[in-house]
């Protein structure tokens, strides 16, 4: 699906990411964690096509995105970043049809206005259609940008990427389920999800596969289980914790702390 | 959620019609037909049965005139729409960040010392040097503008707001020094462009104009799908398929072209592309999808009716148009400055 083979960035003289092996399969939900400054959402700013310093080729579906064309490309990838623009002056039904500008000219046709309503409708936030953005609560406006993301790959391809950058900020716990458990279902249908996140134990409970960063490199990548072990987490975050199995599900839950 | 934007345009497109009848008829010269339609309509026949006279004010004069009008309200309402979608700021018109400046100063240049490379270009040129000097002094001021005050996709207000003063001061001062320069009948140009008027409508520079329009618009009217999801950011953009730096500069490039037409053929009228985009925006919000195509046609119906109230308030004589705009457009600046203080 997504292959990028030492992957390097530096800003300046700086360099932020040294070197990163990435490679992810159809059906993965890739989590990447790892302490602040890590690298975390540069590296995924460059599995999304957004920096194109490093001299490495990532591979989307065995094709350079440079190979791609750009329209076919939207309907195959789209990207939730960490910061969008406060300020959008339209009604949030408006900002979510933007997902569905690779698919119209200059009129939104009836299948658009209804992939507007199923996903909308999904997320939770229909309700929300006619108010102005502006107006919206911090963990809305994550959400009405989560539903223009998910309206964009309302299509019929098969083995979409969608690429979120902590989509969980602002969020209260139940949304945050709710998000993760959309796109673990959105995996399911072998789709690629990769996300950054900052709760181990959310990643722990839904990811396929974990992907630990420090100071720009990989630490450890594999199963939950495999990355999530005490060495590896004290010694990313310099923070003491004990690992435990969930009693049902058997996922590893993690307790910080000594 | 039914898309209405067909049936806007039509209504404007018909509130456009009725003002351009009416504006035919009012005039200090009355026609010796009762009806205005009548002998417009045998002129674009090309019939010869009307009142000589009548035929002349409408073909040579009145209807030159609206039509100028028409067109060039447009032009600068669209190139303000497009400007503020490209800035990402409602403040982002042609006169507030000096390209309308740049676009008079260079035609100014070129008027007074344009008399020295006239007699080696071949004639064709001569008509069109103006033009071609205020389409470089406007792509020079937006390109200048544009590179002090954006920056990784945002912008900042005050920094563009301030080079477009600099770049008016700039303008002013050279305006000035080409003032002193000028011999008399180069002054008299000079007054006009400073000032704006549609008096000079020809059928000539409507074609011009004309042209000028269906090149631009084919490509910006359409793109109001980019400058709205722009306003997510960029990069986002990007991801929703469009080509933000290409969009970006060929945008550029379109709006320095139509306010450079605009402003050699009719000098510097102020504050249409603030005013125009600004009520859509009450109306429509700022969905560019609707507020770009409409623009086109308010910023005509704008621009008509000033022209129309400026040659007939003190008739016989003309008041300078770009007083009328100016009155509407300095409350709608304000207007703006103080939504944008509650926002900060």
């Amino acid at each position: 699906m997504v292959k990028g083979h030492k992957i390097s960035y530096s800003h300046k003289s700086y360099s932020i990411l040294k070197g990163v092996d990435v490679s992810v399969e159809y059906g993965d939900m890739l989590v990447i964690v790892g302490p602040n400054g890590a690298g975390k959402s540069t590296l995924l700013n460059i599995l999304a096509n957004e920096l194109s310093q490093n001299k490495e080729d990532i591979y989307f579906k065995l094709k350079r995105f440079k190979e791609w064309n750009v329209l076919d490309l939207s309907k195959n990838k789209a990207k939730f970043s960490q910061h969008y623009n406060g300020d959008i002056p339209l009604p949030v039904r408006d900002v979510v049809l933007m997902g569905r500008y690779p698919y119209f000219g200059s009129i939104p046709q009836s299948s658009d206005l209804s992939a507007v309503e199923e996903v909308m409708k999904e997320v939770g936030i229909w309700e929300l259609r006619e108010r102005e953005y502006n107006s919206l609560s911090g963990g809305e406006k994550q959400r009405v940008h989560l539903a223009r993301v998910m309206t964009q790959l309302k299509n019929e391809v098969a083995h979409k990427l969608v690429l979120l950058d902590e989509p969980l900020n602002n969020l209260d716990v139940k949304h945050q389920y709710q998000v993760l458990e959309l796109m673990a279902a959105f995996a399911k249908k072998g789709n690629t999800v990769i996300t950054v996140l900052h709760d181990l134990n959310l990643a722990a409970r839904f990811a396929t596969r974990v992907l630990m960063m420090k100071n720009g490199s990989v630490l450890a990548q594999g199963a939950p289980g495999e990355v999530l072990t005490p060495e590896t987490i004290s010694e990313a975050y310099g923070f003491p914790c004990s690992i435990w199995t969930h009693p049902v599900r058997q996922h590893p839950v993690i307790l910080f702390g000594n | 959620m039914k898309n209405k934007l067909p049936l806007y345009l039509l209504a404007s497109f018909l509130v456009l019609l009725v003002l351009a009848g009416v504006s035919l008829h009012m005039g200090v010269y009355r026609f010796e037909e009762s009806s205005v339609l009548k002998i417009t309509g045998s002129f674009l026949r090309g019939d010869t049965s009307v009142p000589a006279t009548d035929a002349y004010i409408i073909g040579k004069v009145r209807l030159p005139r609206v039509v100028m009008a028409i067109l060039i309200g447009s032009i600068l309402a669209v190139s303000g729409t497009c400007l503020q979608g490209i800035f990402k700021n409602p403040l982002a018109t042609p006169d507030l960040i000096g390209v309308t400046s740049g676009a008079t100063l260079m035609a100014a240049i070129t008027i007074v010392l344009g008399e020295s490379v006239r007699s080696v270009i071949p004639e064709a040129l001569h008509y069109s040097l103006v033009s071609i000097g205020a389409f470089t002094g406007a792509l020079g001021a937006i390109s200048l503008v544009y590179a002090i005050s954006s920056g990784s996709g945002k912008t900042n207000v005050v920094i563009m707001l301030l080079a477009g003063v600099a770049i008016s001061s700039l303008g002013f001062a050279l305006v000035g020094f080409m003032t002193y320069l000028a011999k008399d009948e180069q002054l008299r140009d000079l007054t006009f462009w400073s000032l704006g008027s549609l008096g000079a409508a020809t059928w000539t520079k409507n074609g011009i104009l004309a042209v000028v329009i269906a090149g631009t618009y084919s490509y910006l009217i359409t793109k109001g799908k980019a400058l709205n999801a722009m306003m997510l950011g960029e990069k986002d953009a990007e991801h929703l398929g469009i080509r933000v730096e290409r969009i970006k500069r060929l945008t550029v490039l379109l709006t320095a072209l139509m306010v450079g037409t605009a402003v050699a053929f009719s000098g510097s009228i102020g504050f249409v592309g603030l005013i125009i985009p600004y009520i859509l925006r009450l109306l429509f919000s700022s969905n560019y999808t609707v507020i770009l195509p409409l623009s086109a046609v308010w910023g005509a119906i704008l621009l008509l009716a000033a022209d129309t109230v400026s040659r007939t308030l003190v008739a016989p004589s003309e008041l300078p148009i770009g007083i009328l705009t100016a009155l509407l457009g300095a409350p709608v600046f304000i207007a703006i400055l103080i939504r944008y203080k509650k926002s900060m």
